[in-house]
């Protein structure tokens, strides 16, 4: 097609958003709401998997090695377990510094009174063990578990569940809730589209008869659809960006030092790509859909038009 | 070329035989730009539209269809410019054959050929000019050659001066005017109007049919349905006359078949 019909059926397009303003406006108002659920769902669950995150890092096993074993078997344990699958760390705790560690932790009221401990040391030499993926849980401990001169290995299997099924309701009723939006938005705009189409039929009419292509009569109804999903998609941007604003300083007000929002500027690039994505997706699938239906239906270029 | 000898060779002797009853025909050997073959149309609702239709329109002629309402000339137009396709038989126009066509050839059919409704089918919102520069720009030509014919299509027409009028300024027989330009901006080698007159005043109607005259008088082929007996008297060109369906008449084939 010639860079000028294209940059013609474009602005056809564009002003069709415009003469059918009254229209356009309400179907970018329907759409933002739409991507602003998206925004606030997205957001939240940033959110959420922060401090999931902050859990699952705290979340590690203890491996303990059997008695009487040699410091370089361990250390040769320690690096097989550092190659193995899902461990992101396995850092070697000998038993004294492990005493040592538990001693601290009672105060230094009790130091005294266990100190002798530290003659005949009852504590195995251990592992803290970081495991990389806590869905895997099970597995891991299992094959901790199976390895040679391992004693026991001790882990909150509790919170690795909640934590692994927490995070797998929000991953899928987020695809859900965009999915769903995403229709939404799709009908939202066929449904302009249609408008614009009927608005238009004259004109659909004579290019017919000149003997104008299919996709050439389609273009401009595109570009109208495109054009409702990107003003939808930068404007929705914009409000969340208020929205989040106003919520880091509720957080920081009420909460403070205790809570803290995953800043703004850290996702914002991303959920301005799924919403012109959303957009352009729902603009061209939304128009398509209209004129699929008109064009088979009402191909007529003689047929009166009322 | 040599593949096409024997199909003209053909046609030449189906001439021959018709141009014993039929001295206004074209000369021996040429193709027909418009060609119905025993063709049939029943809409879905099971009206016969047309009933063995039989016809030939050569290249340069001028062809008035006549007929009672319902006869069925607007769907013989229709098998015409694709807007519908016969259920038995053959339509061959410019070289488009019924049976063959795909949906793409739809569009490049319909660019061969001129169309004039009868209700003007102008864009309120656009001026003459843009109405007229509308076909031609939804077809894809450049805004050089779009400035450049609009105004000799209008000029031909004797609206060079009302360019920038808008359509409700115009009388009805303007605005069929401005049609016209619209159906001929493209350069079409054929004409197809049906009741170009059906809306305009009888003292225009004159005019328009005029124009249509003017214009195949420098080659293009006009097929123009009309009510109009005394308009068909006076223009004295070949006419076809449909009744229920069926060609009944044709001037061409020496009057009533
Ligand atoms: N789309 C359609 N579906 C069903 N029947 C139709 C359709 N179009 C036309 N007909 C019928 O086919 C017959 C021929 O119609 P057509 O429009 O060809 O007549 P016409 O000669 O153009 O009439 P007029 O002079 O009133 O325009 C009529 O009986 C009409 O009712
Ligand atoms: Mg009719």
């Amino acid at each position: 097609m010639k860079p000028q019909s294209m940059s013609y059926l474009t602005g056809e397009g564009l002003k069709n958003v415009w003469v059918n303003r009254m229209m356009s406006l309400a179907s970018v108002g329907v759409l933002i709401a739409c991507m602003l659920l998206i925004g606030v769902a997205v957001a939240f669950s940033l959110n959420v998997d922060k401090s999931l995150g902050t859990l699952q890092e705290q979340n590690v096993v203890m491996v303990y090695f059997e008695d009487g074993r040699e410091e370089t078997a361990n250390l040769q344990s320690i690096d097989e377990i550092q190659h193995m699958d899902n461990i992101k760390d396995a850092v070697y705790i000998p038993k004294e510094e492990g005493l040592r560690a538990q001693l601290e932790q009672l105060g230094t009221e009790y130091e005294a009174i266990f100190s002798w401990l530290e003659e005949e040391n009852p504590l195995p030499d251990g592992a803290m063990v970081t495991l990389s993926d806590l869905s895997e849980y099970d597995a891991t401990y299992n094959a901790l578990q199976a390895l040679p001169g391992i004693k026991n290995v001790n882990g909150s299997r509790d919170v690795a569940m909640m934590v692994t099924t927490v995070s797998r309701i929000i991953g899928l009723a987020g695809f859900w809730i965009i999915l769903l939006l995403m229709l939404i938005a799709l009908v939202i705009i066929a449904n302009t589209i249609r408008i614009t189409i009927h608005n238009r039929r004259l004109e659909i009419s004579i290019m017919k008869a000149v003997g104008a292509t299919n996709w050439f009569i389609r273009i401009p109804f595109i570009v109208e659809g495109m054009a409702l999903g990107v003003i939808s998609g930068v404007l929705t941007t914009g409000l969340l960006y208020l929205v989040y604003s106003f919520a880091t300083q509720s957080v920081n007000k009420y909460y403070p030092g205790q809570l803290e929002l995953v800043p703004f500027r850290s996702f914002y690039l991303n959920l301005f790509g799924i919403f012109i994505a959303i957009g352009l997706f729902a603009g061209v699938a939304g128009s398509l859909v209209s004129l699929g239906k008109y064009l088979k239906r009402e191909g007529s270029a003689f047929g009166a038009i009322h | 070329m040599a593949v096409h000898c024997p199909l003209i060779a053909q046609e030449g002797v189906i001439i021959t035989g018709s141009l014993t009853q039929n001295p206004l025909q074209q000369p021996l050997g040429e193709l027909p730009v418009i060609e119905f073959r025993g063709v049939y149309k029943t809409y879905q609702n099971g009206t016969h539209a047309l009933r063995d239709v039989n016809l030939k329109i050569y290249k340069g002629e001028f062809v008035f269809v006549v007929g009672a309402s319902g006869a069925g000339k607007s769907t013989f137009i229709k098998l015409i410019v694709r807007e519908e396709t016969p259920n038995a038989g053959a339509v061959s126009v410019n070289g488009f054959k019924s049976g063959a066509m795909t949906r793409r050839d739809v569009p490049r059919l319909r660019r061969t050929m001129g169309i004039v409704f009868q209700d003007f089918r102008l864009i309120p919102g656009m001026t003459v000019f843009d109405n007229v520069a509308f076909a031609m720009r939804v077809v894809g030509a450049s805004n050089f050659d779009i400035r450049k014919r609009v105004s000799s299509a209008l000029n031909l027409v004797g609206l060079g001066g009302k360019a920038r009028s808008r359509p409700n300024e115009l009388s009805g027989g303007e605005q069929q005017r401005v049609g016209l330009a619209r159906a001929l901006v493209n350069n079409p080698s054929l004409i197809i109007a049906d009741e170009p007159t059906g809306n305009v005043d009888p003292n225009m109607s004159y005019e328009i049919v005029e124009l249509l005259t003017e214009i195949n008088r420098r080659g293009t082929t006009v097929i123009m349905v009309t009510h109009e007996h005394q308009l068909v008297r006076d223009f004295n060109r070949r006419v076809v006359m449909i009744e229920s369906g069926s060609v009944i008449a044709d001037s061409a084939a020496g009057g009533v078949l």
